[in-house]
């Protein structure tokens, strides 16, 4: 509503191009004009964004899939010996890859799943009518504005083995001494801990606002078909956000499937390796350590371009999934109107 | 038609989601969550008033210490917190403009207009979005090294000006936003393209140029990896300085930590204040967008 | 929605309230964060800064060096850039060597990576012989001038300090597990590695609660196969890590070391490891020389006369020790060059032993009285200079290779493995050489 009030009506857009011209030339010539303007402003629009994106986007991308048909070092960049696909090959091959993949995976689901359910809740939550509600908001978005680097720091020092808060906590019910860092489910969860302290909030507002978006009567049709609360979460306000729910899990998903920064800085020392049995290590901490500690550029090259194969693949069958998923949604609704 | 009577109607508003006052439960769910948020920042403050020594300890100290500002001096002095501050202002400040400028640009023209190439070039942005970040920093800064940028603020800018994410936000929210028989109104009227942006669309895209400036700058402002290898503690942002600090034998936490609230507190403390727009615009843009 | 003034203005009172909070911090400013470089002094010579890249301790700064080269030379300032491990240095290093830019002056190498610096990338580092670097030849130990230059003969950098080897213990756990205190004694002791292993296993015995022997698996594992002249590379440059029977015992002594429960289970320069000196965690450290100054900054005054130092088990050996170099793009490669001649020179190492107890490569400054003399109040008055001189004068003279450093850390990792997570030794083991394939072939 506020919208219209601030644009233009077609009247006054029409009344901004006066011109002083006789109204046969005026026409014609004008024209022409917004012909050119038509055809070519779009791409003037565009353009900006285009250049800086060929230079500082697309540059780096072609020249990255390009050494990754090379063996380079970092040492020498400028040397690159070609060796086709032999560096996909090799990364098919080594048991780092998989590992790498498997963790990625296990801890993308560690850290998206339970973290959008609590932020749906969180959302219902806030949903109520509430007293201090911006207060709960702002201070729920607070990790947000943190940095990775910050945020990754307190948290290691909270799950060091010796002297941190939460073995110390755990030890007051009696549970010994966790080496947060050295098991894989530990060091995992421990992350995920570290990516939903971060993100839950943030996605709690999101879905607030999607479901502020949901008109009443739905709710007033299905209180008076007798549902309890929580049905009505299930059948009124889930399905009612679906689309923003899609669009936080494909956000989330690329996200999970780029993890870097937390796992790098939780390990420390030799964070790059994920831990000395490499049990944290993702898919970027991989390509991290194959570029930048062993200074396999044409490896790394590799890991990169086969890490964006695999998040497209997995926005794919989201999407996918979504798209079947609303379908059935409409049947269903179609359904129980008829 | 009859009114139910009032039990039944009591009934009925406190079973309806959305109008309900919030209970006993929800209140402490609530306020159990804000805790957990809040509690690494406090902790954050707490380890940074106290001695290396004590945060050793078991049991880990509870509340603060007196160290503050001595810790503060101390990583003051190694590293010049001053510059990285206002470098990170540059820094964010100019990506968020930049950014909303031309994306708003590119958003429009996307959502809007008509041109060939438009549907590749998107899916090309598209598939940028998916693309890792570590990806392409050693041709990057190979760039950055023959254009003598090196340590130059504007080899942190330039490259994050690019934001996939911002076209599509910005796409998504004029698409909606923007009704199309307005514009076509107005190019029957003979207005010209920039007339309609500069009319209609910059004022309807406000909100989500304000939303989109914002999650820039703070993306902008938290961002480490880039800046640590095209800076150097020469001319820091606030996130290379803190990568530098805590030097020497001993590895002082309890300063490394007070740096970092140095550099944190300034977003939180405007985070603080400027909540309420923050989570507006939030929330505003994710029902549009 | 629009920003009401009333906020706008409590929001700017923020900025200024965390600007205040800074301010009250800032009471005594630094001043050797100076960004000289500005022209218009009224010294007769031009004003430079000097920018050094170094990593983890050099210790220059610490035992005053800069200063005293500043009022030597006026017109310099000297600027230092350190990154706490050398892992993040060397690939930061090796990503602005790339762009060619983003360099300090000068840049530490550690010896671990000075056969791949001179061995591959030559032309982005300054031959230092063009400022006559050769004439320094015979102020070092000839391995570690060696080890410096490329095979063409040009000089690529110049020795700061070695690593020769002993062993630092805590007296008073020792006393409290039954075992002998003297240094000598135990030096007489322990001969060799499995004598070394027995007081290991007496100590863990009658151990006092919550130590361990020693601090690390990986630590014995260095100090073990810093005794010998074949590591991971042989004379022709051929990896072989593999195939080289001292790499394989040295592990299995470290493994025997873990199996015996010796270990603290700590991994070296984590944080972990960093407050465990102060908590008497472990009761020995394989301790090349610069891991004294360490040990006195970790365990701090407390640990004052608890310490103590005796001979190392077996010959000698070298831990560590780093090199001085001048990128090729460097703007002050005169004034660089002047510096670390100056720095390296046999004076400044004698003062870098006495004050900050880096163990010289200089083997002049070895040779000098002040250096055999050397005693440590804080090691029990530990006759130090004795110790580590014995010990250099035993250095194998070892044949470095281009990806030492990838090798060694990827072995300390696996042993990491065993330790702190409980693999099985054999398969740590298979593991760690397809790893280190993986990494550098």
């Amino acid at each position: 509503m506020r919208l219209k009030a601030q644009m233009a009506t077609p009247d006054q857009a029409g009344s901004l191009v006066a011109g002083a011209r006789g109204p046969r030339e005026r026409s014609a010539w004008r024209m022409r004009l917004t012909k050119l303007d038509t055809k070519l402003s779009p791409y003037a629009y565009v353009s900006p964004f285009f250049l800086l994106f060929i230079a500082f986007g697309l540059f780096p991308l072609a020249y990255t899939a390009w050494v990754s048909l090379h063996s380079v070092s970092l040492q020498n960049v400028d040397e690159m010996t070609w060796v086709g696909l032999d560096n996909y090959s090799r990364l098919i091959h080594d048991d780092a890859f998989w590992n790498a993949l498997l963790n990625t995976l296990t801890i993308g689901l560690i850290s998206t799943v339970p973290q959008l359910m609590m932020a749906l809740g969180l959302a219902h939550l806030l949903h109520y009518k509430l007293r201090g509600s911006t207060f709960f908001r702002v201070s729920m978005l607070m990790p947000y504005a943190t940095s990775v680097a910050a945020a990754t720091i307190v948290f290691a020092m909270l799950f060091g083995r010796d002297f941190g808060l939460i073995n110390w906590f755990l030890g007051v019910f009696g549970v010994e001494n966790i080496d947060w860092e050295s098991g894989r489910w530990s060091s995992q969860i421990a992350i995920s801990v570290i990516v939903t302290w971060r993100w839950t909030g943030y996605n709690a507002l999101i879905y607030l606002a999607a479901m502020q978006a949901i008109p009443k009567d739905l709710y007033e049709a299905a209180e008076v078909d007798g549902a309890s609360r929580w049905q009505q979460l299930r059948h009124v306000t889930i399905p009612g956000i679906k689309p923003t729910i899609v669009f936080t899990v494909i956000i989330s998903t690329i996200g999970a499937t780029q993890l870097f920064g937390e796992p790098l800085l939780f390990g420390g020392a030799g964070g790059y390796r994920g831990g000395a049995d490499h049990q944290y290590q993702t898919l970027g901490l991989l390509l991290y350590e194959q570029g930048w500690f062993n200074f396999q550029l044409g490896r790394a090259a590799a890991t990169a371009w086969t890490m964006f194969l695999i998040i497209m693949v997995a926005v794919a069958v989201n999407a996918f999934l979504a798209a079947r998923g609303r379908s059935a949604f409409t049947i269903g609704r179609r359904r129980r109107h008829a | 038609m009859t009114v139910a009577p009032a039990t039944v109607r009591r009934k009925l508003e406190r079973r309806r989601v959305g109008e309900r006052r919030a209970g006993t439960l929800t209140y402490v769910a609530l306020i159990l969550t804000t805790i957990l948020a809040i509690l690494p920042l406090y902790w954050t403050v707490v380890a940074a008033s106290r001695s290396n020594a004590d945060i050793a300890k078991t049991p880990p100290p509870f509340t603060p210490g007196e160290n503050l500002f001595s810790n503060i001096r101390q990583a003051l002095d190694q590293v010049d917190m001053v510059k990285a501050l206002f470098n990170s202002l540059v820094v964010s400040g100019s990506i968020a403009l930049g950014t909303v400028f031309f994306c708003t640009l590119a958003g429009f023209a996307f959502a809007k207009l008509r041109f060939r190439g438009s549907t590749v070039l998107l899916v090309i942005i598209l598939a940028t979005m998916m693309v890792p970040a570590q990806l392409g920093v050693v041709p990057l800064f190979i760039l950055i090294a023959e254009l003598g940028w090196v340590n130059q603020l504007q080899a942190v800018i330039l490259p994050t000006l690019v934001s996939a994410f911002g076209v599509v936000f910005m796409r998504q929210y004029l698409i909606n936003a923007l009704p199309t028989e307005i514009i076509e109104a107005a190019v029957v009227d003979g207005a010209s393209t920039f007339r309609i942006f500069r009319s209609i669309v910059l004022p309807a895209a406000k909100p989500a140029m304000a939303v989109l400036g914002m999650l820039t700058f703070l993306m902008a402002w938290n961002d480490f990896f880039w800046p640590i290898i095209a800076l150097s503690s020469q001319n820091p942002t606030v996130q290379v300085a803190l990568n530098s600090l805590g030097q020497g034998y001993v590895p002082d936490r309890s300063v490394i930590l007070a740096g970092t609230l140095v550099g944190t507190v300034p977003v939180l403390v405007v985070f603080a204040l400027l909540g309420k727009q923050i989570v507006g615009g939030i929330m505003e843009g994710a029902v549009k967008g | 929605m629009p920003i009401p003034r009333r906020t706008l203005r409590l929001s700017l009172l923020a900025v200024a309230a965390a600007l205040a909070l800074m301010v009250a911090g800032c009471g005594g400013d630094g001043d050797d964060e100076e960004s000289g470089g500005a022209t218009g002094a009224a010294e007769s010579e031009e004003e430079i800064t000097l920018t050094v890249g170094l990593f983890g301790t050099f210790g220059f700064e610490e035992a005053g060096l800069y200063d005293e080269y500043e009022r030597l030379h006026p017109n310099i300032t000297i600027e230092e850039t350190s990154i706490e491990f050398e892992q993040d240095y060397y690939q930061a290093l090796q990503t602005h060597l790339a762009g060619g830019a983003g360099l300090s002056d000068i840049q530490g190498i550690e010896v671990a990576r000075i056969a791949e610096v001179t061995q591959t990338q030559p032309d982005k580092w300054v031959d230092l012989n063009e400022f006559g670097a050769e004439e320094l030849a015979d102020n070092f130990f000839p391995w570690k001038w060696e080890a410096g230059r490329t095979a063409d003969g040009a000089t690529i950098g110049l020795g700061t300090d070695t690593g020769p080897q002993a062993i630092c213990y805590r007296t008073d756990l020792f006393q409290q597990a039954g075992l002998p205190t003297d240094r000598d004694e135990l030096s007489a002791l322990w001969e060799d590695w499995d004598d070394f292993i027995e007081s290991g296993k007496q100590y863990m015995a009658n151990a006092p609660k919550g130590s361990a022997f020693i601090d690390s698996a990986s630590g014995l594992y260095n100090a073990i196969i810093g005794q010998s002249e074949t590591q991971y590379y042989d004379e022709e440059g051929n990896p072989i890590y593999d195939t080289n029977p001292v790499v394989k015992d040295a592990w299995d002594i470290a493994v025997e070391a873990i199996q015996a429960g010796l270990t603290a289970k700590l991994e070296q320069f984590d944080q972990a490891w960093n407050q465990a000196f102060a908590n008497g965690a472990f009761a020995t450290i394989s301790c090349p020389a610069w891991m004294i100054g360490y040990i006195k900054g970790q365990a701090g005054d407390a640990g004052a006369g608890k310490w103590d130092v005796a001979s190392i088990p077996g010959d000698g050996g070298n831990w560590g020790g780093s090199y001085l170099s001048i990128p090729a793009a460097s703007e002050h490669k005169e004034e660089a060059y002047a510096l670390i001649e100056w720095l390296t020179a046999p004076e400044q190492q004698i003062t870098m032993w006495t004050d900050a107890q880096h163990f010289p490569s200089s083997s002049i400054a070895a040779a000098d009285g002040a250096v055999a003399a050397a005693t440590d109040e804080y090691f029990s008055n530990a006759p130090i200079g004795e110790i580590f001189k014995e010990s250099a004068d035993d250095l194998p003279i070892a044949t470095l290779g281009p990806k030492d450093g990838v090798v060694k850390d990827t072995i300390s990792n696996g042993l990491n493995r065993v330790d702190q997570q409980g693999a099985d030794p054999d398969e740590a083991w298979e593991q760690t050489l397809e790893e280190i394939a993986s990494a550098i072939e």
